[in-house]
């Protein structure tokens, strides 16, 4: 007898015992579709948060670096961070001078302070203090209005710029330009307003406002560290541009040669990268338990398997005296088993899809399946069977004819 | 010769210790006989039909079926023999519960990787010889137990054997029933068929053209069914 005989035939017999035992079917095919829907949500879940994390970071700017005293990230002796010399205005000076690579260099300084606007408030909103440059590297467009000017920053002028949360909240209904925004205890006059750009990890990017270099530095605290923005043409150039701007830093500060550098300078996709590494450790655990769900699942299968053998062992007698082959056996067990995972997996694609798409809808969390993931679930389900499946299967085949015969 | 058992000796061991089941039988079978082995329980006489059967090998001796060296066969290849060179008549009947009466039938044509179309003529054709054309939809629990073994007997005769080997076929009916089936065996032996039946009555036996008698696993009786049935113990 042929193979293909053997797997249409087993087919045949396995659909045909999957029917008969309806319940039991089910709740076999529940287990592993468990299994499956875990996974397949934990994967779903984890694809979007990545998916979203990176268009996050992308609004950030691809080709933007932001030197700044401390790491955005840090490991290691907060204090030693915390008492490195100040970046100051001539360091930025020094980068605009010398820095090849560098397109756009603007200096930055900010604060949290509380905006009033006719009784309306907003809380330990960041004011940030820079140059007309800034739109440039930071992405943001001037919707209404104009920016701030060099003439602004020269003459410590009490003008602002604010970010669409700003504009949304304090001014609903009237255009923010011209009216005068109360900033901590100074009254500054709008100018302009920024284009939306949504979040970052949860955290507006569009809840600021932004005023002049040296009106910052003037009105609000003086001696501060300023972080130095700087955009290059395009993301290639970010390494070149990186090791300019240490040497050039390493020369204005005068750091000794040996000693490693006392500021840090800070890149959107390496945010992406410690990320990664923050919450790899947590999708391990999440898909672990994933597997373990699934693993529970193919257990349910192999008892029921062997359930089935054992039932079934007269039957096997019967079959192997009329002259089924032992592989004819192991093909017609291994095909019901794989049978039962595969809908089991179909069933749990559906769920895991509809849980992912749940949590899309609930959470702020974007939840995605690649197509391939599906296809994924349901090999793997089926995978499970054939695993699972082997060993009752093979106890079958292995059956003695004479004894099989024999049970009631 | 269709059936040629030279010396045939199969021991199992059974919590460490060896009981013999069959010491050494010799027995001829020619094309067209029918033969009954009879015994008492105990005798040897279902090892003997299993090693036929070959749904299991002997431990020494020489087994040759239809000119095949059966004791030098794989399992798989013993599949294959039984499939083509046995029709199995058992005591319970062995239908498959959850099939139609058909589909018992065709089973044996399944394993030997007929067609389907073929395969149904020809269980049909068997049904119709066993008299049961008009159940053959039906599941075996529908059936009655004369019934079901004419179903068996058209399962072993579907496949076209060389041997019919039945192992107390009217041991689970009624009399009147079980003379029924015996005359379809009386039928299916004026038709050429060869028939070994193993039972343990020696009434049964007394009907068959020849019988061998089995006693602690070995031949003590082998001649014309009347006489061995009953007789003499002693060759």
């Amino acid at each position: 007898m042929s193979f293909s005989v053997d797997v249409l035939e087993g087919a045949r017999i396995a659909l045909g015992s999957l029917l008969a035992h309806r319940l039991r079917t089910v709740l076999t095919t529940v287990g592993i579709g468990i299994g499956v829907a875990t996974l397949l949500a934990i994967v779903g879940i984890t694809q979007g948060l990545d998916a979203s994390f990176e268009a996050q970071l992308a609004s950030l700017g691809s080709s933007t670096l932001y030197v700044a005293k401390q790491p955005w990230v840090q490991f290691g002796n907060w204090w030693e961070f915390r008492n490195r010399k100040p970046l100051t205005l001539a360091h930025v000076e020094a980068v605009r001078a010398q820095c090849g690579p560098c397109e756009t260099v603007v200096p930055l300084v900010d604060e949290d302070e509380d905006l009033a606007f006719q009784g309306n408030e907003l809380s330990a909103v960041n004011v940030t203090g820079t140059t007309e440059d800034w739109p440039r590297v930071s992405g943001f467009e001037v919707t209404r209005g104009r920016f701030l000017t060099q003439t602004d920053d020269d003459n410590l002028r009490l003008v602002a710029v604010v970010g669409a949360d700003v504009a949304d909240t304090l001014f609903p209904g009237v255009n923010p330009v011209g009216q005068t925004l109360r900033v901590g205890k100074k009254p500054f006059t709008v100018v302009g307003t920024l284009g939306r750009k949504g979040k970052v990890l949860d955290s507006s990017q569009d809840l600021v406002v932004v005023i002049p270099f040296h009106t910052f530095t003037g009105f609000f605290a003086g001696r501060r560290s300023v972080t130095i923005g700087v955009s290059v043409p395009r993301p290639e150039l970010l390494d070149e541009a990186e090791d300019a701007l240490v040497g050039i830093l390493r020369r204005a500060r005068q750091t000794p040669p040996g000693k490693s550098d006392d500021f840090a300078i800070n890149r959107p996709e390496q945010l992406a990268s410690t990320y990664q590494q923050l919450t790899g450790a947590l999708y391990a655990v999440a898909l672990g338990i994933g597997f373990i769900t699934l693993l529970v699942g193919g257990i349910g299968i192999m008892n029921i398997m062997l359930v089935s053998v054992r039932e079934r062992t007269r039957e096997i007698g019967i079959r192997r005296a009329l002259g089924a082959r032992r592989r004819t056996i192991i093909v017609q067990f291994m095909l019901e088993a794989m049978l039962v995972s595969a809908v089991g997996g179909l069933l749990g694609t559906g769920v895991g899809l509809g849980g992912a798409r749940l949590v899309s809808l609930v959470t702020p969390l974007a939840a995605t399946v690649k197509p391939l993931t599906v296809l994924f679930g349901v090999g793997f389900a089926a995978l499970v069977g054939l695993v699972f499946g082997i060993w009752p299967a093979a106890r079958a085949a292995s059956l003695d004819p004479v004894e099989a015969l024999r049970q009631e | 010769m269709l059936i040629e058992l030279t010396d045939i000796a199969r021991e199992y061991v059974v919590g460490g210790e060896t009981v013999r089941a069959l010491a050494g039988v010799t027995v001829h079978v020619g094309k067209g006989e029918w033969v009954a082995i009879v015994g008492q329980s105990g005798s040897g006489k279902s090892t003997l039909m299993n090693v036929i059967g070959c749904l299991d090998t002997p431990t020494r001796g020489t087994y040759r079926l239809n000119g095949h060296d059966v004791a030098r066969l794989s399992d798989d290849e013993l599949a294959d023999i039984r499939n083509r060179e046995i029709g199995f008549i058992f005591q319970n009947f062995q239908l498959l519960p959850r099939e139609t009466a058909l589909a018992n039938v065709e089973l044996p044509l399944v394993y030997r990787g007929v067609p389907a179309r073929e395969r149904r003529a020809r269980a049909v054709a068997a049904l119709e010889q066993v008299k049961l054309a008009n159940r053959m939809t039906h599941k075996p629990t529908e059936l009655s137990g004369g019934q079901r073994q004419r179903v068996a007997i058209a399962r072993a005769l579907a496949a076209e054997p060389s041997l019919l080997l039945a192992d107390e076929p009217t041991g689970n009916l009624d009399s009147a029933t079980g003379e029924d089936i015996v005359r379809l065996f009386e039928q299916l032996h004026g038709q050429g068929h060869t028939i070994v039946l193993v039972t343990h009555e020696p009434k049964l036996a007394a009907r068959c053209p020849r019988a061998v008698r089995l006693s602690d696993g070995r031949v003590v009786g082998d001649g014309p069914g009347a006489q061995v049935a009953f007789g003499d113990p002693r060759p």
